[in-house]
């Protein structure tokens, strides 16, 4: 408690507060811009962090981390682009209330949902960080292989539509994941020859290509096609209100609940990443949702403007950030290219994450602590705010004025990761790829997937391997990887759950007929 | 003839013009590509020295560009094919020695000019704490048992190759599990998912000062201070002496040597300033400054000695 009254003191410095608040705000303007993330915001504002006290650095950092997921959400629910990779989810059925009228909803639902999550992986990283981190050590190769397998098994919620368009989808993006260096040799792999491709394809490009630039082809088809036809394109209607009806809470808390606890478990085991769990929160919504509608079959279909939609991703979406500082801080071991680049401002000013932030700098290792949970805080009114004024904003633009302004936003986001131009060129090629699956009614969601996992899975696949000698028993040990066995009989279950419950609903429906 | 004389006469402007032109040297900012991410050591001792620098430059900066991917190549590549005007350096490291003899990159080593070193940090074997291994004679009686699991950072980067030279020093065999990132490393030494790890000793003094890990034997000439009851690799019997990861500047080759001296110089002023010493310190990079010949001579050794190990192992030039 002493440490919890030394970090809200630390935080108290008007200067300090004002960073938190500064990068709360910078976030969800960030947040905003498709190509702009966290990331970016991080890399660029590194060097300033120098002439900074490191107290302030670290509290504009955390700022900023929390609110750019919500930031995100903004343009994936009014425009169909995320704003950043963690809202990929969100659009679905977020921008398909927005053109129902339900816009207000579905951006305030964003909103709740994103505080609750962030509040709950805040309160998670305050009280119980030394404890989990002590858990997440035991996530070794073996147990991420298990992991992975579990992530890539969320597919199922992803696959509402056309079964076969989305596993095609899914494979697609797990080819796209074997192109670069193999971990086990460093040899260069379906890399055509390019040095740029070594590391595989360039994600951020490659999402801001498949979203941002395929969404700028659909405007310009619109903007063409309307020019001829005088009219014809699909605008949204209102906004309506953004005030949520205490029913509707009352219904969204369960998925609060889970996709917290989704996000901050996966949040705490390092190099999960938070797309995995968005994807397993919103996987688990799906099928929560699909039982519900059984007896509600007025309610939209999933994928079509189901709250839960929106609710499941963005909580999970914020559940995760607090929650990727626990291992950083308490063992110096960062779970995501962010919080590497918390080791990096903290590097610079002298300071190492880990144990030892805690013997020798108390103040900064509890500030950060406490501004995770203050800056969750100030994000929900500052949200509403900046909603408001996005909304005019956006309504405001011409169809041609946004086409310009995303399509610089783009490139130069593309460009700004890496400041290399064959990035632009990825992002030019993915938009082309994009808008081609859209044509064809391919959802893009499995292919994210498949390029986020099909790495991972393979990386820790081989060297699980390494360390057993080539015995592929080790993921089915009992005894010393008792988490693997668990996690893969979940993601066993998972896939074969489905199947068997809709086996079993064909014999009762067919069991009457039979006896007639 | 008007004409005649007018390009003579531009053509002995150039001439006199290009000496000028390196005594006017820096007259604008000068760029130090980092073929990394932000945030790597790399990258943070890179941003350290640009902004010790201010301090001699009078409002001209050495600005750090990022240039990632290919594990190195595609900024050293960059750089390698840059103006030689000494307005783009590289942060250079061991890869860009190996990048061109492992991956084939489309530089060749010679293609840069050496400026100076700032940092040499030898490589250590490193153990978690709750190994069973409490010195290097207990880890090399083990590896001459079985094959102990060895994680570094990627195939082929220096620390592997550290790992190669024991495996010929010592006649034992490792088994490797590689890494995308740091993180990673550390994630499976803390576990214990992993028998021991092949560090710099900059990385590894933190951790093991943190709790957690365990430095069993050091690739320098002599102890490390604050670690001298670690052994040397050669003192452990492991039958490879010094081995080392540099950091440092360097230019593509043609760089008037009035810069080069002239940047060799600065790295110096900067590597002797008290605060930089303080930083590097804390952030556990031993400061070392060597100059332009110096250098050099590090980086040609360097690539004599990967070019030795490579054809021992049986590792040969990929495209």
């Amino acid at each position: 408690m002493e440490v919890l009254a030394l970090g809200l003191k630390t935080l108290c410095d008007p200067l300090v507060f004002s960073m938190l608040l500064l990068g709360v705000t910078a976030g969800l303007v960030i947040g905003t811009i498709p190509g702009l993330n966290d990331n970016i915001a991080f890399a660029v504002f590194l060097p300033f962090s120098f002439s900074l006290r490191a107290d302030m650095a670290l509290a504009l950092m955390v700022g900023v981390y929390c609110s750019t997921a919500i930031g995100g959400a903004i343009p994936a629910i009014m425009m169909r682009v995320p704003g950043t990779a963690s809202s990929m989810l969100t659009l679905i059925d977020g921008n398909a209330m927005a053109r129902k009228g339900q816009a207000g909803q579905a951006l305030s639902i964003a909103v709740t949902s994103s505080v609750v999550g962030g509040i709950v992986s805040a309160l998670v990283l305050l009280f119980f960080a030394p404890l989990l981190a002590k858990f997440a050590l035991k996530f070794g190769y073996v147990e991420n292989f298990a992991l992975g397998v579990l992530g890539l098994s969320s597919v199922v919620g992803l696959l509402s539509g056309n079964v076969l368009k989305g596993l095609v989808s899914g494979v697609l993006g797990l080819l796209v994941a074997t192109i670069g260096f193999t971990l086990k040799t460093g040899q260069p792999r379906f890399v055509f020859d390019n040095m740029n491709l070594i590391e595989g394809v360039p994600f951020v490009a490659l999402l801001i290509g498949l979203f941002g630039v395929a969404a700028l082809f659909e405007l310009v088809e619109e903007i063409l096609v309307g020019k001829r036809s005088e009219g014809g394109h699909e605008v949204i209607p209102g906004i309506g209100s953004t005030k949520l009806s205490g029913r509707l809470i009352r219904r969204l808390v369960p998925t609060w609940f889970r996709s917290s606890f989704i996000g901050s478990a996966i949040g705490i085991a390092p190099g999960a990443g938070s797309l995995m769990a968005i994807y397993v929160a919103y996987d688990q919504a799906a099928r929560a949702y699909l039982r519900r509608r059984h007896q509600a079959p007025d309610d939209p279909r999933w994928g079509e403007g189901a709250p839960e939609g929106v609710a499941a991703p963005e909580t999970a979406n914020n559940a995760v950030v607090a929650s990727s500082m626990v291992p950083l801080l308490s063992l110096g071991i960062p779970g995501n290219s962010v919080s590497a680049l918390f080791i990096a401002a903290l590097a610079i000013q002298g300071m190492v994450p880990g144990p030892l932030l805690f013997t020798e700098h108390l103040d900064i290792a509890w500030m950060i602590l406490t501004g995770f949970l203050v800056a969750n805080i100030l994000m929900g009114p500052l949200s509403y705010l900046m909603i408001n004024t996005m909304i005019r904003m956006v309504f405001s633009l011409s169809k041609e004025t946004m086409v310009a302004a995303i399509a610089l936003l783009c490139l130069t986001g593309a460009y700004a990761d890496g400041n290399n131009v064959f990035n632009i060129w990825v992002a030019l090629m993915a938009g082309a790829v994009g808008y081609g699956m859209k044509k064809f009614n391919v959802p893009l969601a499995p292919a994210i997937l498949g390029i986020v996992l099909g790495r991972k899975i393979e990386d820790s696949l081989m060297s699980s391997l390494a360390v057993s000698d080539g015995s592929w028993w080790i993921f089915l040990d009992p005894k010393s990887h008792p988490i693997s066995l668990a996690l893969l009989v979940a993601s066993a279950a998972f896939l074969v759950g489905p199947v068997l419950s809709a086996w079993r609903r064909s014999i009762t429906k067919h069991a009457p007929s039979s006896a007639n | 003839m008007k004409m005649l004389k007018c390009v003579v006469l531009a053509a002995a402007a150039a001439v006199v013009g290009a000496p000028v032109h390196a005594a006017d040297y820096p007259s604008r900012n000068i760029d130090l590509v980092v073929p990394f991410n932000p945030g790597g050591a790399v990258d943070t001792t890179s941003r350290m020295a640009a902004e010790t620098a201010k301090k001699f430059l009078n409002g001209i900066e050495i600005k750090i560009i990022n240039k990632d991917g290919g594990g190195g190549v595609v900024g050293q590549t960059f750089a390698a094919r840059a103006k030689p005007d000494g307005y783009t350096m590289l942060a250079i490291t061991n890869s860009a020695v190996s990048s061109p003899l492992l991956k084939g990159a489309p530089f060749k080593i010679t293609d840069f000019t050496a400026v100076g070193l700032y940092t040499i940090d030898p490589e250590v074997i490193a153990v978690p704490d709750t190994s069973p291994f409490k010195t290097i004679t207990d880890f090399m009686a083990a590896a001459k048992q079985r094959k102990l699991n060895i994680v570094s950072s990627g195939a082929g980067t220096s620390h592997h190759m550290a790992g190669l030279a024991i495996e010929l020093g010592a006649k034992v065999e490792f088994t490797y599990v590689f890494s995308r990132g740091f993180g990673e490393e550390l994630q499976a030494m803390l576990g214990g998912h992993v028998d021991g790890a092949l560090w710099p000793f900059g990385i590894a003094k933190q951790q093991a000062v943190g709790g957690g890990t365990r430095i069993l034997a050091v690739a320098s000439n002599e102890s490390m201070p604050g670690f001298e009851s670690v052994p040397t690799w050669e003192k452990s019997g492991l039958g490879v002496p010094a081995w080392q990861t540099f950091r440092g500047w360097a230019v593509p080759k043609g760089t008037p040597q009035e810069v080069v001296t002239f940047l060799s110089d600065l790295l110096k002023k900067i590597t002797a300033e008290p605060d930089y010493r303080a930083k590097m310190d804390k952030a556990g990079f031993p400061v070392v400054y060597r100059n332009a010949e110096g250098f050099a001579k590090t980086i040609a050794e360097e690539d004599v000695l990967t070019r030795r190990i490579m054809n021992e192992k049986g590792l040969t030039l990929k495209k």
